[in-house]
């Protein structure tokens, strides 16, 4: 009797933990094992494995140098990286060389000092949609509802060169919220802000993790470190730890 | 000198009708050849500058030295191309107007090329990858690179145009010279000044100057225009 109630307490607890990494595998966005980059000869970084959850939010810190940035242009398909396996949004993804386009319209990735097109910051926020066909009235709204997000709406028609370093970054971020990703990748966002410029840009990061993206932020920023609901990684020595 | 001066505003100003229509034979052909050569050698000016490939450097180190190739020589081998027993003879292109528009899209390739190629990789690399990162397909990706290098591109067609309408050795060669046909400005300045006709000469060489003056005023405006938006950014 003893044995059968005891046999049966271990299979629920089996059950239960099966269902919980079940669960936690539906919530995770984006799963990369064994992810490696080389520069030349040397090994940048080893990562054994990597999850984001979905409507997660992560901040990577680690030393100049670390790899930071190459993890993130590696994971939003600007640089290439030796990846045993990559799980996006409960698919396997069997090919990551070149960038599959189901991951380059879920994940984007934004520049450390954004660049802007040349143009106007109406049509570098909606450059997005227009590569995506939107109707025109529909990038017309998106993109004044992204403007007044961003704080940005006064500056519609003003050529992006012309913007300081925090309206030039609230407007790339705006530029990235627009196309709803699943997985923004964020590099040093606040880098080369400072005062105002740099709150704007920390009270803008919450508010894409509300409107349903997963974010991760490269920063060394405490302000950013300190976001309430943050995760933390930390690359050190070429490895991924978590914290 | 001075009275050859003079005359030669006087067959400018007065329309003289051989004259005209032999700098329209220029600027035609000229045109004409920019036109063909532009999409092509922009195009491979792009690609090369974007990508990294075995033998990448010769590429370019060939394009630089196309630069400085002798437009007579081109002339030369596309006489030999073109000539009823050359691989083209068929086309009958030799002395005639097709012929030179041939040779000048010949001449403009590497310039168009050279220059495209500079432009491109002079431009920032975050452009290409913003564009890629917010969804851009391939020739999206180019589209969007070529209109933010559009300053450096504009000035390869206007090099590849000064090249084109100053260059006599290849438009002699396959053009012949004949008159009301092939004649352009640059081989009626050479026949005219080997018959001491100076004052057709002199006229057909201030059209050329202005030309030039023109050409370089433009690419100054342009250089202007994209060192005052580096200086905005």
């Amino acid at each position: 009797m003893s044995i059968s109630i005891h046999t049966s307490i271990s299979a629920a607890v089996y059950e239960n933990e099966n269902q919980r990494l079940r669960d936690e595998r539906r919530k995770a966005l984006l799963g990369v094992r064994g992810l490696r980059k080389h520069h030349g000869d040397r090994l940048l970084f080893d990562i054994e494995r990597i999850e984001i959850a979905t409507h997660g939010a992560y901040v990577l810190t680690g030393v100049n140098g670390a790899g930071k940035s190459t993890l993130l242009r590696v994971l939003g398909g600007l640089e290439r990286a030796e990846i045993d396996s990559l799980r996006f949004a409960c698919e396997d993804v069997l090919r990551v060389h070149p960038y599959p386009r189901r991951l380059r319209e879920a994940i984007v990735y934004v520049h450390q000092h954004p660049i802007l097109f040349s143009t106007s910051v109406a049509h570098n926020i909606g450059y997005g949609l227009q590569l995506r066909r939107l109707p025109k009235e529909e990038i017309a709204r998106t993109v004044a509802d992204a403007m007044a997000w961003a704080g940005v709406a006064h500056l519609e028609g003003h050529n992006p060169a012309t913007l300081s370093g925090g309206e030039k970054q609230r407007v790339a971020l705006a530029r990235a919220k627009v196309l709803q990703p699943k997985l923004l990748l964020l590099d040093e966002p606040t880098s080369n802000l400072d005062g105002a410029a740099r709150e704007q840009v920390i009270e803008l990061i919450p508010t894409l993790v509300e409107a349903g993206s997963s974010v991760v932020i490269a920063c060394h920023d405490r302000d950013l470190i300190n976001l309430a609901g943050v995760q933390r990684m930390k690359l050190r020595d070429g490895h991924l730890e978590l914290r | 000198m001075i009275d050859a001066t003079l005359h030669a505003f006087a067959l400018l100003f007065t329309g003289n009708a051989d004259l005209w229509h032999v700098i329209w034979v220029s600027l035609k052909t000229s045109v004409s050849g920019l036109l063909l050569a532009a999409p092509p050698a922009v195009l491979l000016g792009y690609l090369i500058a974007m990508n990294r490939f075995r033998g990448r450097r010769i590429v370019i180190w060939l394009a630089q030295a196309a630069l400085s190739l002798p437009t007579v020589l081109i002339g030369l081998l596309l006489y030999l191309l073109l000539s009823r027993r050359g691989p083209l003879g068929e086309l009958q292109w030799l002395f005639s107007q097709p012929g030179i528009v041939f040779g000048q899209c010949v001449v403009a390739l590497p310039v168009l090329l050279a220059f495209t190629l500079a432009a491109v990789q002079a431009l920032d690399p975050r452009y290409a990858e913003t564009a890629v990162a917010l969804g851009a397909s391939r020739r999206q990706v180019m589209l969007r690179v070529l209109y933010e290098g559009r300053f450096g591109v504009m000035a390869a067609v206007l090099s590849g145009f000064g090249r084109v309408i100053s260059e006599v050795g290849c438009a002699l060669m396959v053009g012949g010279n004949i008159e009301g046909q092939t004649r352009t400005i640059t081989t009626a300045i050479a026949l005219e000044t080997s018959k001491g006709e100076f004052a057709q000469g002199i006229a057909l060489g201030i059209v050329l100057v202005t030309l030039a003056l023109l050409m370089n005023g433009a690419l100054m405006l342009l250089q202007g225009d994209a060192h005052a938006a580096r200086e905005r950014g």
